[in-house]
């Protein structure tokens, strides 16, 4: 071997820095790499909405200024498309921040006039007209018109949509011929009377139709707009959109100063941050300032640190173990209810939650004003009570192996499916401990989330015998879909009890437009819940969320975590 | 040469075997990707539509021909859990990957290369013993724990607890106002952000790449020619480094092949703990919503990557060892 | 050394009650101390422990296999001991002998291997060494995520269960684990390797393009598949580790098949017309063996590490068995605040791995007569 004359290695490390600043620098301006890959409507629409914003004055005051980060764990499904999507956060970031609805909740959950000015209802309940505000401007500078309202009614009801929440519009007449566009700002809709019959005008933003109205219905789903630029009328305008990373939005300093104005933020960044460790430091290091729902077994950090403050508000969810009545063991409702009464719910909450929560027994969480207290006690820890109601259901532990068995000698075995979420595989195995000590053999079963989704929701499949689940209710309780006899065979029917009482009530509910007519018929409905047992129901959780100090004006709600997002501020020292 | 064409006609027939394989497996898993939005208050019929609008409610064979038909010209078709073309949610996505597996592997490469060396210099000694023994302590750490541990420490103690002057952020790939820096800031930002992913990556890549350097180096420095090089009294400095460390250098190139499938698929966690949105969290997520077009695309790049990595790492080793001949 | 009586000159009887003292005070340090250690360690257990070590042969059958292994390890021990301590006639020289020798010298191998061992008996032993019940929840609102204590000396979980007890049946999954899917491993790609390897031709591009096409194929897809299909068990875990693992064992052994087919032996045994089963069965197998004991020590510990990623995306053994994956990944959302659940089993993960790669590699460097010239 000969000797070389150059020496490699001396260029070597140069090279390798090259490269490297390269590749820094290939993906260093965002601006650049973000416009040149965007569909053909992005192109179009992003200068006009740079144009107009650049119109506007920026506000001032002493609030106005400084960006605010909020970390979540998952990505904003399907985005400001509010036609497509059914996810949480999502919907909140639309009605709060990026979009309008008709109509607002106040603390009191109280409807308020937002984009609609006023509204008036029919004698009869069949027909309800909004007048609609005349200064709200799309952000590409378009008046929002009744016509927008027009195009997401008729969008929604129209099946080929597909609009996950479609059912919130089943009691009015779908098409075309459920409204009539009186002018610009004025509309109307046709309907059958109903209870919470204005609630779907609070939870479904208006899309713009000058920009979608002429995308096909069953191609709205794949569209730019809702996750690449969307266009909206809310007090944020839509700035970037990082795939998997980080959405942020800006102020719009055109909103109305009667609903409240610009927001005092310059700029809200919400990033998606998977781990929940790694959430907590940045939360703890201030580079986040609000952590939506961290694990209750955060916050003790959260609260050891000065800088941070705990929130725990009311949510509309519930976690519960459903049963599979179709199963022999789980047939008897005597069972269900001993499962539940072995199982000490109390201990639940206080471990799992931390506190932050409370025992529930029917599926209409405290938030409610339906809510009945009176069932509080209806079902306490009792494993003397639960052996003794195994007992008279024919359930006795006859070869003393400490399980029980029936007549025919069939052990009482019950298995618990959850997918691989940490609080319903606590749920399972702390049921699995305290049941066996009433004699009930509880396998808990890990199951993949979609696989788990597929065993339970088709109807021929369904061999499970319990599954550790939770929901989260909207402001208007429905349990038809879960509960109804005629819903055993459809996906959510899980229990599979079919009682005649349960089914008139279902089917009044929603109907009786008078709270204190309803009262008395949702307690007895709750109250027949906790006979049946079609669930054991275990906690309504408060929601947390750790939030920075610096930030002002935070207030969060069972309406949500972003309810005030538009009067948040920080003070300019802490910017 | 004729060899390389034959390998490279190989390729393809592969890959498509991969992607039909992969196709059939996924249409057998339980799952639906409609079931994303299904709630109670959905309609079935709503979902149906769904179904109908992601194409679902044709027969397995048959989107099958459609996709591969696309997929030839070029079309990855449109993500079920994201509404976009796969292309874009692609194109989006690979950059980070690419940036992540690049310092990750020059980082891992300076580090075992030179661990290597080291060791192989000092063969036995007490150096190489701790010098093994720490580098398989990281090839052995699950990853994601070890990812958590560094961010534990460097972002969340260095700051709070310990007082440092430094301290490294914890995810993501940019600050939040990184678009409003100076060009110099913005650098440097992104190095930061780099610092701790890369290094997680690196740590547990570099044990193996250590122990690979130091098993050629042991090797070449008993070949014949570093004996004339030391006979013909070179110093031993040049020895080592012009005349072994070149040759021994080689094989461990070729791990470069081997090691690009993992840095794809097998950085899912150290892309989780650090919110860094690249290729493996992408296959998985995808996967878990049983987003199909995302993970048929996904799934091809791999096996693209996978396969022109062997290829490399096969021509690579034969160009330098003669033994090995093709026929 | 006297190599004739392995080095020991007085005191051969102590090997009667303290087997490996002599060998220790001979200056066979490693082996004599860990036969020591070993023996009084038992010893100490048997003690500590009598209630439990009586009782174990009418308890389940876990019990009865930690008896067995105690009853086996004081043997063993002081068998080899004695044996040792008293012999006479010279050790035998082979390849085996030397390779043997080769690794003693090894020191960080054979510390390896002194690892493997006390993990083994370790897991073998822990229904007489664990604290407390592996299942069993302890008072959720006083006793949960408790630090290490007294009372619970590696601390508590979020179930107010002792890590400590879950760590040592954890090893016994892990190991478990590890082990059957690389046999499962170990079989198809030797298998697969030697045929392709020695057949070669359209048989053998046939096989290599099969590999090519599994190492390609995107593993996640296939166990997440698998695992949606199936309801996970820990049987289901070890087989899809095992079928995805062979590949690169195929291709060691194909490549060693390859070159020794050329070798004068092979040759030889072809020109007296033995049949292809009897060369591969009697020739080819037994020398491309020390390739696949050194991939299946290195393989084991991969297994290990990737049962742990397996359960980080939620796909791992059924709780509430406590493998050393589960417990890491179930842990991680505490690390900032209890860091004991996930930091132990991640450590013991790390330690059992070192193990087995300083063995595998001090076998690698045994067996291989090129490298120790």
């Amino acid at each position: 071997m000969s000797r070389d004359l150059s020496d490699p290695t001396a260029t070597r490390p140069l090279g390798v820095a090259l490269l490297l600043a390269l590749a820094v620098a290939s993906c260093g301006d965002p601006d650049a790499r973000a416009m040149s890959g965007m569909p053909e409507f992005c192109q179009n629409v992003l200068p006009s909405v740079e144009a107009h914003l650049a119109a506007l004055p920026t506000p001032g005051g002493e609030r106005y200024g400084g960006t605010a980060v909020v970390g979540g764990i998952g990505e904003i499904p399907d985005g400001m498309n509010s036609l497509v999507s059914a996810d949480h956060g999502a919907n909140q970031h639309q009605i709060f921040m990026n979009l309008m609805t008709l109509l607002r909740a106040n603390g009191d959950l109280e409807l308020e006039p937002y984009l609609a000015r006023d509204w008036e209802l029919n004698e009869d309940l069949t027909e309800v007209t909004f007048h609609l505000r005349d200064d709200v401007v799309w952000h590409d500078g378009e008046p929002t018109t009744a016509h927008d309202v027009e195009f997401t009614y008729l969008r929604a009801t129209d099946p080929n949509t597909g609009f996950p929440n479609a059912a919130f519009w089943d009691h009015y007449v779908g098409g075309a011929d459920g409204v009539e566009v009186l002018d610009e700002h004025t509309i109307r809709f046709r309907l059958t009377p109903h209870a919470e019959l204005l609630d779907p005008w609070r939870s479904t933003a208006i899309l713009p139709r000058h920009l979608l109205g002429d995308v096909p219905p069953d191609e709205l789903r794949q569209h730019p707009f809702g996750t690449r630029c969307p266009v909206g009328n809310g007090p944020f305008v839509f700035q970037e959109h990082r795939q998997d990373e980080s959405w942020s939005f800006v102020r719009n300093p055109g909103f109305p100063e009667e609903l409240g104005g610009p927001p005092y933020l310059d700029r809200y960044v919400y990033r998606v941050i998977p781990e929940q460790t790694t959430l907590l430091t940045e939360l703890l290091t201030e580079t986040v300032d609000v952590y939506v729902a961290p694990l209750p077994d955060q916050t003790p950090q959260i609260e050891a640190s000065e800088a941070l403050e705990l929130r725990a508000f009311p949510f509309r969810n519930y976690i519960f173990v459903g049963w599979n009545s179709r199963r022999p063991q789980l047939a008897d409702p005597r069972v269900r209810r001993a499962l539940t009464m072995g199982t000490d719910r109390a201990e639940i909450v206080e471990a799992l939650f931390r506190g932050y929560g409370q025992v529930a027994n029917a599926g209409v969480p405290p938030f409610h004003w339906a809510h009945h207290e009176g069932i509080a006690d209806a079902l306490p820890h009792d494993p003397d009570g639960a052996a003794a109601l195994l007992e008279e259901a024919g359930w006795v532990d006859r070869n003393g192996d400490g399980v029980r068995e029936d007549a025919e000698g069939n052990r009482l075995e019950v298995s618990i499916r959850f997918n691989s979420d940490r609080t319903r595989q606590e749920i399972a195995e702390i049921m699995q401990a305290q049941l066996s000590e009433i004699g009930v053999a509880v396998q808990p079963e890990v199951v993949e989330w979609a696989t788990l989704v597929e065993q339970i929701t088709s109807a021929d499949a369904r061999t499970f015998d319990g599954v550790v689940m939770g929901w989260v209710t909207e402001f208007k309780v429905d349990d038809h879909d879960l509960f109804h006899s005629t819903k055993s065979e459809q996906p959510y029917g899980w229990a599979g009890i079919g009682n005649d009482r349960l089914d008139v009530l279902l089917d009044t509910l929603q109907l009786v437009v008078d709270r204190s007519e309803a009262l008395p018929l949702w307690h007895e409905y709750q109250e027949l819940l906790v006979e049946l047992q079609p669930y054991t129901y275990v906690a309504f959780p408060r929601r947390l969320a750790g939030v920075n100090r610096r930030l002002q004006g935070v207030e969060m709600d069972v309406r949500g975590e972003w309810v005030s997002v538009a009067d948040w501020w920080i003070p300019a020292d802490r910017r | 040469m004729t060899h390389l064409l034959r390998r490279l006609a190989g390729v393809i027939p592969l890959v498509l075997g991969i992607a039909t394989i992969v196709f059939f497996v996924l249409s057998v898993a339980p799952g639906d990707p409609a079931a994303l939005y299904a709630a109670p208050g959905v309609s079935p019929e709503a979902l149906d539509q769904i179904r109908r609008n992601m194409g679902l409610d044709r027969p397995v064979h048959e989107r099958y021909v459609l996709w591969m038909g696309d997929m030839l010209k070029g079309d990855f078709g449109v993500s079920f859990a994201r509404g976009q073309p796969v292309r874009d949610v692609i194109f989006q996505i690979l950059p980070n990957t690419l940036l992540l597996s690049f310092c990750a592997m020059v980082l891992a490469f300076t580090a075992g290369v030179l661990i290597g060396v080291l060791q192989a210099i000092r063969q036995n000694s007490a150096l190489d013993g701790v010098l093994s023994v720490l580098s398989l302590f990281f090839y052995s750490m699950p990853s994601f724990w070890l990812a958590i541990m560094l961010i534990l420490a460097f972002s969340l103690y260095a700051r709070n607890v310990w007082g440092w002057p430094i301290s490294f952020p914890a995810s993501g790939m940019t600050s939040v106002d990184h678009a409003f820096m100076s060009p110099g800031a913005q650098l440097r930002d992104r190095l930061m952000h780099l610092v701790l992913p890369s290094a997680s990556l690196a740590l547990v890549l570099a044990g193996g790449i250590a122990r690979y350097m130091r098993g050629s180096m042991l090797e070449v420095v008993r070949q014949d020619y570093i004996r004339t090089a030391r006979a013909k009294g070179l110093p031993e400095r040049t020895v080592i480094l012009k005349h072994g460390l070149r040759n021994a250098l080689v094989p461990v190139i070729t791990l470069l092949g081997l090691y690009l499938p993992f840095l794809f698929s097998g950085a899912v966690f150290i892309e989780t703990v650090f919110a860094w949105p690249g290729m493996g969290k992408l296959m998985v997520d995808a996967y878990f919503q049983r987003d199909y077009p995302v993970v048929m695309a996904g799934a091809l790049i791999f096996a693209v990557i996978v396969i022109l990595g062997n290829l490399i790492a096969d021509l690579l080793y034969a160009l330098v060892d003669p033994r090995i001949r093709y026929g | 050394m006297d190599s004739s009586t392995g080095g020991i000159r007085g005191g051969r009887w102590l090997a009667f009650l303290l087997p490996g003292l002599p060998q220790a005070l001979a200056g066979r340090v490693a082996a004599g101390g860990f036969a020591l250690v070993v023996w009084i360690s038992m010893c100490a257990l048997v003690a500590w422990r009598l209630d439990r070590v009586l009782g174990s042969w009418m308890g389940p059958w876990d019990h009865r296999v930690a008896l067995l292994s105690l009853l086996v390890s004081l043997g063993g021990v002081w068998g080899w001991s004695v044996r040792d301590a008293l012999r006479t006639e010279p050790a035998r020289r082979g390849w085996w002998n030397l390779a043997g020798r080769r690794f003693r010298e090894n020191r960080v191998a054979v510390a390896g291997v002194m690892g493997i061992g006390a993990i083994y008996l370790v897991a073998l032993l822990t229904p007489f060494l664990a604290p407390y019940e592996p299942a069993v929840q302890g008072d959720l609102l006083q006793n949960r995520l408790v630090g290490p204590s007294t009372q619970h000396l590696l601390g508590t979980d979020h179930y107010a269960r002792d890590v400590l007890t879950r760590l040592l049946y954890g090893a016994r999954i892990s190991l478990a684990i590890g082990f059957v899917a690389i046999s499962i491993s170990i079989s198809i790609g030797t298998f697969l390797g030697a045929i392709a390897g020695y057949l070669g031709g359209a048989v053998d591009s046939l096989v290599m393009r099969f590999v090519d096409m599994v190492i390609a194929f995107p593993r996640i897809v296939l166990l997440i598949t698998i695992i949606a299909l199936f309801e996970p068990s820990i049987f289901l875990i070890v087989a899809v580790l095992g079928l995805t693992q062979w590949p690169q064992v195929a291709r060691i052994v194909r490549g060693e098949v390859l070159s020794l087919r050329e070798r004068e032996f092979i040759q030889a045994g072809r020109a007296l017309g033995f049949s292809r089963s009897r060369i591969i069965g009697r020739h080819v197998v037994p020398n491309i063996l020390a390739p696949v004991i050194v991939a299946a020590t290195l393989g084991i510990g991969d297994t290990i590490v990737l049962e742990a990623g397996l359960s980080f995306l939620g796909l791992g053994v059924q709780p509430p068995t406590p493998s050393w994956g589960i417990m890491v990944a179930d842990g991680r959302g505490n690390l900032a605040g209890a860091w004991w659940i996930s930091t132990f089993p991640g450590l013991a993960i790390v330690f059992t791995v070192l193990a087995f790669n300083l063995a595998g590699d001090g076998l690698r460097d045994a067996l291989d007569p090129r490298l120790n010239r």
